[in-house]
């Protein structure tokens, strides 16, 4: 008999900004991170299959009975080939169709847009790698400044540049 | 469910208190409490409280170079801040913060050579001092390492069982990339150990040691209204 399967959609946030991280290698950190929380076991019972993945967001299959497990998996990943990144479950669903339909639409209008611009504060200097929305990934001149843990960008919001209203631009004072 | 998540911000972590504000808040959690060593030295802070659908909390980090002068550090930082948390770094540290009734949280190390001693246990149960886990090693450990870490837990979580202590658990997050979500975080905690129950228990621990904190109390049990 068929078992029965589930659908999550999770995106992908990472350092990654020149689309070095493949569906192969983020399969192969899934698949590390199973076979390491789970055994082959664990992992002959709920075998993980990623259906689809562009970079950014992917679907990935697992038996019903294992949901939890399959989420501690992802939560587990925490760098894939050497980049830090983090898998956001989007939400699950039984059919692939019923998965992109629910979840994916309201993931259309994120898109991250490449930025040349230099942040200049007092307690803070270095080249914007993205901005997305209010988000502002900063690689900082003194890289001591985030090396405790383990990142190579800060995380930075406009609010933080400014100080002013939040939709307004902080990243211009800075310049 | 008021679910919050402990986390260091930069000078600390390397992502600011707002962008920490903004993951979390995507991420489904109805607050977050920001711990520091030094929360004076927090970056932009007033950036964080603009986030809005999100409650931000400061609270403190109590380190000094003794149990003695951390006991007197502790009371000096009771009345300013609504979250008192130890790192459990030594023997002393751990039995000195279980003792002490105003301490909010001691955050376990989890070592299996320094595993939760019965002493202690029935201390912090005595001084509603809540036991916290960081699941930090559970998500950036592996293999041998991650094995010992989950064995200590194991067997912590049996004292804690019997004697009912409170617990809450973390991702022990520096960056909006450490950040976990709630069900991810109570999926971590169940493959730990802990019972569902219990795991989301020990994620709305941090909000309602926030809301008994922030009423006037004259003494044990004696609420001023």
């Amino acid at each position: 008999m068929r078992s029965r399967r589930r659908y999550m959609i999770f995106e992908l946030e990472s350092e990654d900004t020149s689309g070095l991280i493949q569906a192969r290698d983020l399969m192969n950190e899934i698949a590390s991170s199973q076979f390491s929380l789970f055994g082959d076991e664990g992992a002959a019972k709920n075998r993980l299959r990623l259906i689809s993945f562009d970079g950014r967001i992917g679907l990935i299959r697992f038996s019903h009975l294992h949901l939890n497990e399959t989420r501690a998996t992802l939560a587990a990943v925490h760098s894939i080939r050497g980049i830090k990144a983090a898998i956001r479950t989007k939400g699950v669903s039984g059919t692939i169709k019923s998965a992109r339909e629910k979840y994916l639409p309201r993931l259309v209008k994120l898109s991250y847009e490449s930025d040349g611009r230099r942040i200049e504060r007092k307690d803070i200097s270095g080249c914007i790698i993205r901005t997305h929305g209010v988000k502002v990934d900063l690689c900082p001149d003194d890289r001591y400044k985030s090396a405790g843990s383990e990142a190579q960008f800060m995380g930075l919001t406009s609010l933080d540049l400014c100080g002013g209203h939040e939709d307004a631009d902080g990243t211009a004072d800075g310049l | 469910m008021s679910f919050f998540e402990l986390v260091n911000c930069y000078p600390e972590g390397s992502s600011s208190a707002s962008r920490m504000a903004l993951a979390a808040r995507s991420l489904g959690y109805r607050g977050i409490i920001i711990f520091s060593r030094d929360p004076e030295k927090i970056f932009m802070p007033g950036a964080a409280e603009k986030v809005k659908g999100i409650e931000v909390a400061f609270g403190v980090e109590a380190s000094a170079s003794s149990p003695r002068a951390l006991k007197s550090r502790i009371s000096s930082l009771r009345s300013r801040y609504p979250f008192v948390a130890v790192l459990g770094s030594s023997d002393e540290v751990i039995r000195m913060a279980s003792e002490d009734p105003n301490v909010d949280l001691l955050i376990h190390p989890c070592d299996s050579r320094r595993p939760l001693g019965i002493a202690t246990a029935r201390a912090a149960s005595s001084n509603q001092v809540s036991i916290g886990f960081d699941l930090y090693p559970m998500i950036h450990l592996r293999g041998n390492h991650r094995a010992r870490w989950l064995e200590a837990l194991r067997r912590n979580l049996e004292l804690i069982r019997k004697f009912h202590i409170r617990t809450a658990i973390t991702a022990g997050a520096a960056t909006h990339l450490d950040l976990r979500s709630p069900r991810e975080l109570m999926a971590l905690a169940e493959v730990a150990g802990f019972e569902p129950d219990e795991a989301k228990e020990a994620l709305c621990q941090p909000s309602r040691i926030l809301e008994l904190n922030r009423r006037r109390w004259a003494g044990p049990g004696v609420e001023i209204l």
